[in-house]
């Protein structure tokens, strides 16, 4: 099993099984997280949502970076668009909740997308959930940009896009309007 | 909003302070509590609440019925970890339990997704829980040594916790109509677990109580170390009218162990 194979790598720990090193901590985690990981692509690339596509190869090289390529549903405002979108993968993941942006040419004019890219999503912070996973963030976007009225940027697009962090994991985000 | 530089400044700098802040004290909590500490006599209790009339009397109380408390780190997830903690525990004495228990942990997982959890996500969640629950069939002396460090490394202490949660989440939908009488607001049940039960760190409540000691058929008894007027730490058991199997000490957004005399 996965989980014990750090255990074979540490040979001369007195309590093998569970020993509290840091060593072993950090290994159990990175092997969990990666473990995570791997599987996740791995359906993704199998069976994605419709419209969405995973850079492999990319991603393949760089497990905590991926670039997934998304299109506008049919029938929405952004039918016929096609974005991009990056998920970075803290070594905290799955309990830290992945950082996901729009990148590219083609950022979607919506309200809850500002203009760098950033993306106003509850699940992306504080509702995050070690049982989420990146198939349904993409699932929540699409939704998010399929029940789309009005092509508008969020109204505080212009002070939040000077000021903001580069992560948006570091907004405290004010989640006062789900109807748009 | 335009021309003031200034504003931008302090918008951007109230959001970085107080999430540094929260850092911080993350941090703090981190480094100076085990997730799941060792076992203390309570009189370490009784030595916290000297100076406060109306807590000593209850700790003094409480000292007639509990020779014991293990403290957990207050990071949202006390209750979860107390209840597998404590549980688990127990189950190294009772074998006949184990057994049983084993069953119902391994059907858990059919039975939340068929409630519709991804299986994809949930599998990782679940075969940890297994592992972890295996120690505590053993039959080894260190078997408990084996369990608390496993309740000390996030790798699998974490893990354990998040499919406890999920087993609560199963439990409130399941029943969701039962359960929609005790959610505040208008939220749904469905909204309710992913806002408050799923994700890591939430506080829990009764209802979370009710729902994981109900899809585990697990007693629990909590006793409520408040400033409500009584002279004891008053008692009460989830689900309701089940023997106790553990004990839970409640402060003020936080739970603990305890352990009977």
């Amino acid at each position: 099993m996965p989980t014990y194979l750090t255990i074979y790598l540490l040979p001369t720990l007195a309590e093998p099984l569970f020993h509290c090193s840091t060593k072993l901590y950090v290994n159990q985690l990175r092997v969990l997280l990666t473990k995570r990981l791997q599987k996740e692509l791995l359906s993704l690339i199998k069976d994605p949502p419709p419209g969405v596509l995973v850079d492999s190869e990319k991603a393949e090289q760089n497990l905590s970076i991926w670039t997934i390529y998304m299109k506008g549903a049919d029938e929405t405002l952004f039918a016929g668009e096609e974005f991009q979108l990056q998920f970075k993968f803290s070594p905290k993941y799955p309990f830290d909740s992945p950082e996901v942006t729009f990148i590219g040419p083609n950022i979607p004019v919506h309200p809850h997308v500002y203009s760098n890219g950033h993306i106003c999503l509850s699940i992306l912070t504080e509702d995050w959930s070690p049982a989420l996973s990146v198939q349904s963030v993409c699932l929540s976007i699409i939704s998010m940009l399929s029940s789309c009225k009005e092509k508008k940027r969020p109204s505080d697009n212009a002070f939040y896009v000077k000021t903001c962090s580069k992560n948006p994991k570091k907004t405290k985000w004010w989640y006062h309007d789900d109807t748009v | 909003m335009g021309d003031s530089g200034g504003e931008f400044e302090s918008g951007k700098n109230q959001d970085d302070l107080i999430m540094q802040r929260q850092r911080e004290i993350e941090k703090e909590i981190n480094e100076s509590i085990m997730l799941v500490g060792d076992k203390e006599s309570l009189s370490t209790l009784e030595a916290e609440y000297l100076s406060d009339e109306i807590y000593k009397l209850k700790v003094k109380d409480l000292a007639t019925k509990y020779k014991n408390i293990r403290r957990t780190r207050p990071d949202g997830n006390c209750f979860f970890r107390a209840f597998a903690y404590a549980y688990f525990e127990s189950l190294l004495d009772h074998k006949e339990d184990y057994n049983s228990f084993y069953n119902i942990a391994v059907e858990s997982k059919k039975k939340l997704i068929s409630l519709g959890f991804p299986q994809f996500t949930l599998e990782d969640f679940h075969d940890t829980f297994m592992e972890v629950l295996a120690i505590a069939g053993k039959e080894e002396p260190n078997a408990h040594d084996e369990l608390h460090a496993a309740f000390n490394n996030q790798g699998y202490s974490n893990y354990v916790v998040v499919y406890l949660r999920l087993l609560a989440s199963g439990q409130l939908q399941q029943d969701a109509d039962f359960y929609q009488h005790f959610i505040e607001g208008d939220r749904t049940i469905t909204e309710f677990c992913h806002q408050e039960v799923e994700p890591m760190f939430r506080e829990s409540d009764h209802i979370h109580i009710i729902a994981l000691s109900t899809a585990l058929n697990v007693g629990v008894r909590v006793r409520y170390l408040d400033r409500g007027e009584s002279t004891e730490a008053i008692a009460h058991d989830f689900p309701e009218g089940t023997q106790p199997t553990i004990h839970l000490l409640y402060r003020p957004s936080h739970y603990d162990i305890l352990y009977p005399i």
